[in-house]
């Protein structure tokens, strides 16, 4: 009896989906990570209908994409999760002929290191971690080191994330965020565990209120986020460490399980269109990819010290690159020792 | 007895107050005109914000009909099979329900979707609606068995024997002596399930598909970002809702 | 009798082989795999994955679990008894006190929880409120250690043991009582004496229901602990989502399994009616 009732049911709610006659893509994004008409905008032009998810990690969307029947058509992994994705047999290639917009992105960019054909993703915005301060601290951080500062005992955190907080200090040593040199990153789980008595907590974008309010007077924070959050209160500041910083390039992928490839690679081509990209950059408070958005990008916005610094700033960044398995594994088990430390 | 009434009043008065204390704080803080957990003046916008937010309101249309499906199946199904039990022991299935219980949200989850992914080869199954109510039966039963076993514990298994003397069937045996016998018990574990799965994040958003988002998924993308007072209207609205239906019923039930 | 009980138990079956013991089956085997290049599982077959888990860090991690799951279950059941007993002797009201309970659980559980972190937090309520009384000078640090954990999962579970108990007092014969009363015995003695053993089963499902998911918990302890601390539910999440290592996930968690299954049997065999 109960199994009738369900199937009933089950199949009722199935039929109330398919009245609507649209083409459908679903796109599975970052959070406040496009400005809010591309959407409407999109689905007016091609007369199609979006599901726009979105989702807070790089690892929350391949838990639900790993298995091949998730649903979506597109995702935005960043540049090194492309690696991992591919061998895992995710992706559909992309098909430059419906591509035209490619042409716009930013040279550097048009032959990223992790798809240097741009054969499977097409770069979409950048973030880069860095430090976030309210201003009643003064002398302001400048470098990493002033992560590490005592006077700051309660007041502090890191980014609750193993590849951010092991890359912060690896730059304190002067090293590569990328490393995989056994030695250098033991030297570099030393180093996150002095701070840790330090720490106030590891947080992610929520410690933005705690910042505002005072609680916290430094925090580890992505240039994105941190902008978001200057942009309601005016006592907080962003620097990016002297020794360098790690850089997060975000690119749009088709899942191999997509019915709809087409109509994603509209959506792709959508999303680089310079107006597009302008928009999306300036509602969702990033760096973009973009050099037409660029040009059309209001002064304010285009000399934004946060999100578009001067150029001796963006040669101290580093790009992220896909961690190599044996070095994940040493890393797992540094962000596992440094927790319970 | 009513001697001891009083402090016992009185403690259960301090129990529900820090209860409610979190919900009230976030009820206060919804009528706040600024965003921030500074007081700024009385003001509704955030519940027009709710309102108009489709992503909200549908994610909270989800979570309702999963819940009140998963609810009336693992109650009916959970409560069969602690009688079951309780008319004779079944060693396997006592403990494989005592696994699925002692399993980690996070391990119910992977394996679920580890299943899924499974079947998936076989039949299109897609993510959905279907599959994160399947999930949540699959884990409320074992609460609703241990709700009702408690209960029926007390039960005297005489009972039924006398109706049965008296020629009564099995089923009216079971149907018109210990049924009402536990029904509170049942009505708690009904409770419970309805509450496990409503609130349900972690195995909710391994399972869930393209147009099955909840509403605990929509309020951890939101509060992920920071404090966002449509967070508090969207809660001070469900407490207003459900607590409505429970004085409701209360009154149909004493009139 | 044996036909209307397999009736009975037939979906309870169904349910449990197919979306329980199948799945379980699923991550035993892939404990005993290796984890793929980039993630995910592959072959070989090795037990690898459990020989890692056998070494003193992941030890004290599942040893600090169980002392932050045992307060919690503790500090829940003396909580929550007194709460059951007088719902259970509520009378006519019983089921609305009982719905107030439940009521706070119909919003999220992370929005209670920012609620709990909006109140311990430094410039939160009770700390301003305690600075304006002027009962302490500095903000007391009440987020981001243990005791807010342990909060944070009380606050949580608390109805998992408060209904199970109400189940079984509810239920509790007042003549029982009664002649207690007759015989001399004054009220603490009759609750001490006659209430609690009547009431072991109700005790013994509640505490089941808050021990085992404040074992596993991992929203909580990172929301309120501030992610300093690791409990076995953050590190088996930890494996599944940003090590991508799911042989070594699922290896975890089998052992927990099967370490809180021990437990259990312990617990149960020292009496001769099982608690399922």
């Amino acid at each position: 009896m109960n199994r009738r009732v369900f199937l009933v049911g089950a199949s009722g709610l199935a039929a109330c989906s398919s009245s609507d006659r649209r083409p459908r893509l679903n796109v599975f994004n970052w959070s406040s990570y496009i400005a809010p008409d591309t959407v409407p905008k999109f689905e007016a032009e091609f007369g199609a209908r979006v599901r726009y998810g979105i989702y807070e990690s790089n690892e929350e969307m391949l838990a639900r994409v790993m298995g091949g029947n998730s649903g979506w058509d597109m995702v935005f992994p960043t540049g090194y999760i492309v690696k991992p994705m591919l061998a895992n047999g995710l992706l559909a290639p992309l098909d430059h002929a419906q591509l035209p917009n490619l042409v716009q992105l930013e040279p550097r960019f048009q032959q990223p290191d992790w798809d240097p054909e741009l054969k499977w993703s097409a770069p979409y915005m950048v973030t880069a971690a860095g430090i976030a301060y309210n201003r009643k601290l003064n002398p302001p951080p400048r470098a990493w080191a002033d992560m590490w500062d005592a006077r700051l005992r309660g007041k502090l955190t890191m980014l609750d994330d193993p590849f951010d907080t092991i890359g912060a200090a690896l730059k304190k040593l002067g090293l590569s965020v990328n490393t995989s040199d056994r030695e250098q990153l033991l030297r570099a789980e030393a180093e996150a565990i002095k701070q840790k008595p330090l720490l106030r907590a590891y947080l992610n974008a929520e410690v933005r209120d705690q910042l505002i309010s005072g609680d916290v007077l430094a925090a580890h924070m992505w240039n994105t986020t941190a902008q978001q959050a200057m942009d309601s209160s005016p006592q907080l500041g962003f620097v990016y460490p002297a020794e360098g910083y790690a850089v997060y390039p975000d690119c749009s992928v088709i899942l191999r399980e997509s019915k709809r490839p087409e109509l994603a690679h509209k959506f792709i081509n959508f999303l680089l269109r310079p107006d597009i990209a302008a928009a999306n950059a300036l509602a969702a408070r990033t760096t973009t990819t973009n050099s037409g958005a660029r040009k059309i990008f209001p002064p304010e916005f285009r000399d934004n010290p946060t999100l578009y610094p001067a150029e001796e700033i963006i040669a101290r960044g580093e790009w992220a690159k896909t961690v190599d398995p044996d070095s994940q594994r040493l890393r797992d088990r540094m962000w596992t020792e440094i927790k319970s430390a | 007895m009513k001697r001891s009434g009083r402090p016992l009043a009185i403690y259960a008065l301090a129990a529900y107050l820090f209860l409610h204390l979190p919900l009230l704080i976030l009820a206060a803080f919804s009528f706040n005109e600024s965003r921030f957990t500074v007081w700024q003046g009385f003001s509704f916008r955030w519940y027009t914000a709710a309102w108009h937010d489709s992503q909200l309101m549908e994610a909270t249309g989800n979570s309702l009909i999963i819940a009140v499906f998963a609810t009336v199946l693992s109650t009916i199904i959970g409560t069969l099979c602690a009688y079951g039990l309780w008319k004779r022991r079944s060693p396997v299935l006592s403990g494989s329900l005592y696994l699925s219980l002692v399993t980690p949200e996070i391990v119910t989850g992977v394996s679920l979707l580890a299943f899924y992914q499974w079947i998936f080869r076989f039949l299109q199954v897609q993510l959905g609606m279907h599959t994160v109510i399947l999930a949540h039966v699959s884990f409320s039963i074992a609460y609703v068995v241990i709700v009702v076993m408690a209960r029926l514990r007390t039960v005297d298994g005489s009972l039924e024997e006398a109706a049965l003397d008296l020629g009564a069937n099995e089923w009216q045996a079971f149907r018109y002596v210990t049924l009402p016998a536990v029904l509170p018990a049942v009505v708690a574990a009904a409770l419970l399930a309805f509450t496990v799965s409503f609130d349900d994040y972690v195995i909710t958003s391994m399972v869930a598909g393209v147009d099955s988002e909840t509403l605990p998924m929509v309020i951890y993308a939101i509060a992920r970002r920071g404090v966002n007072p449509v967070v508090n209207a969207i809660s001070a609205l469900l407490v207003l809702g459900f607590g409505s239906l429970i004085l409701i019923s209360e009154r149909l039930r004493t009139t | 009798m044996n036909r209307l009980r397999a009736w009975f138990l037939a979906p309870s079956w169904a349910v449990i082989l197919l979306l329980f013991l199948f799945p379980m089956l699923i991550i035993l085997a892939y404990s005993l795999l290796t984890r793929g290049t980039y993630g995910g599982i592959s072959l070989p077959w090795s037990l690898e994955s459990y020989q890692r888990f056998a070494d003193p860090i992941y030890l004290g991690i599942l040893w600090r679990s169980f002392w932050i799951a045992g307060a919690s279950t503790v500090i829940s059941l003396l909580l929550g008894f007194p709460l059951a007993l007088f719902i259970s002797r509520a009378g006519k009201r019983k089921n609305l006190y009982l719905s107030l309970v439940i009521l706070p659980f119909w919003t999220s559980f992370l929005v209670r929880t920012y609620a709990w972190m909006f109140l311990l937090r430094d410039t939160g309520l009770i700390n301003s409120t305690l600075q304006k009384l002027g009962i302490i000078h500095d903000p007391l640090p009440l987020l981001y250690n243990d005791g807010a954990v342990i909060l944070g999962l009380v606050y949580g579970y608390l109805p998992f043991m408060v209904l199970p108990l109400f189940g079984t007092l509810e239920r509790l014969d007042r003549n029982l009582l009664e002649a207690a009363a007759d015989l001399g015995a004054r009220p603490w003695a009759t609750l001490l004496r006659v209430v609690l053993p009547l009431s072991a089963p109700g005790i013994r499902a509640g505490v089941i229901l808050v021990f085992i998911p404040c074992l596993g918990a991992y929203l909580t302890p990172d929301l309120l602990g501030g992610g300093k601390s690791v409990m076995i539910g953050n590190l088996i999440q930890n494996q599944f989502t940003t090590a991508r290592d799911w042989p070594f996930g699922s290896a975890i968690s089998l052992a927990l399994m099967a370490v809180v299954m021990l437990l259990l049997i312990a617990f149960v065999r020292r009496d001769e009616e099982g608690l399922l």
